[in-house]
């Protein structure tokens, strides 16, 4: 907006909440979450998280990292409303979180795509299921498929994909309800890793990598978990640290790489980001993954 | 191997079994005690040709495909609801496992004292046997639901009924078909073990091609025609291979997407 054109009063509430970006509702407001559940096979139970405290901007990437079992996954189920939380509130606009809902999309890390369906049924699921009429579905369905580079596999099922397609695949499922959230969970951990920087780069396209500004909104919000520090400095506006046995929030590190970033892997900023997310965790990595071996 | 030999072989032995076994009978003179090729096939020729045989299969097919089907429509959603719920597992356990120990021709006396000696009680059975292999698939299945894609179905917006629709049940299809496969196989084995068990009495009411069973019994009793009995014995054989094979191919047809 051209500031000689605004009304004086709209420019200061304007440059109030460029200065405090904090001020502005945040979309997603995470307070005083805590989880803690019963394991099936021995009873026992498990603090999966304690005491998260969080606020994602709208239109903010932000990146989940940690070791394995500080529960990053457990972090996201409850944004997407999969289970309840044990203490505090998951908000999204303003409302409690309690059920999934078309608006927050999810991309599991396994995909979880339906064997049953073909590619085109699986992306036209949600469409689908909100009632979205067959024509209308297909045409958006069709769209997203050419999106993600599918075309000619509509027919096939996930088995008969190669595992980037099924990411391609989940990825156009879940961006079939248009959804302002997308929660992903290690979405590129399953494939190699060229396979992982070429869908990286498409995954920033697709968000809006070189579009004007960040956090105007017109980029939708994303929380992105991964045990991968690089590609969380690649693809994320703030990385958020979880350490360890019970997760909980460690640190917020802001990565302050202009965009676009897919020529950014090289550069010494980039590299010293990534060092410094890693020094942060690389304690209870070592410790978990003694854990792990004993 | 060529496929002249592949198809060659097992058929010249099965010309030459059939050969030595129809000239030791005819040597022997025991033609009415043991069967012979050639008798089983003249057997099945007029049996076929004055529509005994079909009648019989029809009215035993008939039970059987009543009976898997009532299996079915209790045993499914019973094995669905067991697998999805641990405490109905855990409290209808002992009633399941015992009643399943018991052999469902063991119910045969009991069958008769309350349907009588009409088919009925084999259709008790037949049930019964069916019933189980359902139950016990249907839970498996619903224990092997994956959560990730109830919980895909429901972030893209699916309802319960919808999870239902499209996950629950495709999910489930390939175990119970499975199911389905072994509650046929028990429910065809049980109707001629209840037809036999039966099938004398009901020759006594004039209602004697009531099943391939009481067929079976009369044969056995009444005309004494080991030809005829090994001819039905092959029917019956037949008819389970038939099934099963139809039931395999429904599966690749029904479950296109775990064809590989």
């Amino acid at each position: 907006m051209d500031p000689t054109l605004a009304p004086p009063i709209l420019d200061i509430a304007g440059s109030a909440s460029a200065m405090e970006p904090t001020l502005a509702p945040p979309v997603l407001d995470i307070a005083g979450v805590g989880k803690t559940y019963v394991s099936t096979r021995t009873g026992e139970s498990i603090e999966a998280l304690r005491g998260v405290d969080l606020q994602v901007r709208r239109g903010e990437f932000l990146a989940v990292v940690g070791p394995s079992g500080c529960g990053k996954s457990t972090l996201l189920s409850l944004v997407a409303g999969f289970a309840a939380p044990t203490t505090g509130t998951v908000r999204f606009k303003g409302r409690e979180v309690r059920e999934p809902e078309p608006a927050r999309g999810v991309m599991f890390q396994d995909y979880a795509l339906f064997p049953w369906r073909t590619v085109l049924g699986n992306v036209e699921f949600g469409p689908f299921a909100r009632g979205v009429d067959r024509t209308r579905r297909r045409e958006r369905a069709g769209d997203l498929i050419r999106l993600v580079g599918l075309e000619g596999f509509e027919h096939r099922y996930p088995h008969e994909l190669s595992g980037g397609m099924r990411q391609r695949c989940a990825l156009a499922r879940m961006l079939a309800n248009e959804p302002e959230l997308w929660l992903m969970d290690e979405p590129l951990a399953a494939v190699d890793l060229q396979t992982r920087m070429i869908l990286q780069d498409e995954l920033l396209r697709l968000w809006g990598d070189s579009a004007a500004g960040g956090g105007t909104g017109e980029r939708p919000t994303v929380l992105f978990v991964t045990h991968g520090i690089d590609e969380a400095v690649l693809l994320a506006d703030r990385i958020v640290v979880l350490g360890r046995r019970p997760g909980r929030l460690k640190a917020v590190v802001e990565v302050d790489l202009p965009r676009p970033r897919t020529d950014a892997r090289t550069s010494p900023a980039f590299t010293r980001l990534v060092e410094h997310v890693w020094s942060l965790i690389r304690d209870e990595a070592v410790r978990a993954i003694a854990e792990e071996t004993n | 191997m060529t496929w002249t030999l592949r198809i060659g072989l097992p058929s010249a032995t099965l010309a030459l079994l059939a050969l030595v076994w129809e000239i030791g009978v005819r040597a022997g003179g025991a033609q009415g005690i043991a069967p012979y090729p050639s008798g089983v096939i003249a057997a099945g020729l007029r049996l076929i040709a004055d529509g005994t045989a079909l009648a019989a299969l029809s009215g035993s097919l008939g039970r059987v495909l009543i009976g898997f089907g009532i299996g079915a429509l209790i045993g499914v959603p019973l094995g669905l609801a067991i697998g999805t719920l641990p405490a109905l597992d855990r409290a209808i356990r002992p009633i399941t496992d015992s009643l399943r120990s018991i052999a469902p021709i063991a119910w045969i006396p009991m069958a008769i004292l309350w349907l009588g000696v009409r088919g009925d009680a084999a259709l008790f059975v037949v049930a019964y046997a069916a019933v189980f292999p359902f139950v016990v698939n249907a839970a498996q299945a619903a224990r092997l639901v994956d959560r990730a894609h109830v919980n895909a179905a429901r972030a893209l917006g699916a309802g319960p009924g919808l999870v239902l629709r499209s996950v629950i049940v495709p999910s489930t299809l390939p175990l119970v078909l499975t199911g389905a496969r072994i509650a046929m196989a028990f429910a065809w084995g049980s109707i001629i073990a209840a037809e036999l068990a039966i099938g004398i009495k009901v020759a006594g009411h004039g209602r004697s091609v009531a099943g391939l069973g009481q067929l079976m019994v009369e044969t056995l009793y009444v005309q004494r025609d080991v030809n005829a009995l090994v001819f039905y014995m092959l029917v019956i054989g037949a008819v389970s291979f038939a099934i099963d094979a139809g039931l395999r191919h429904a599966q690749g047809v029904l479950l296109p997407w775990t064809r590989r």
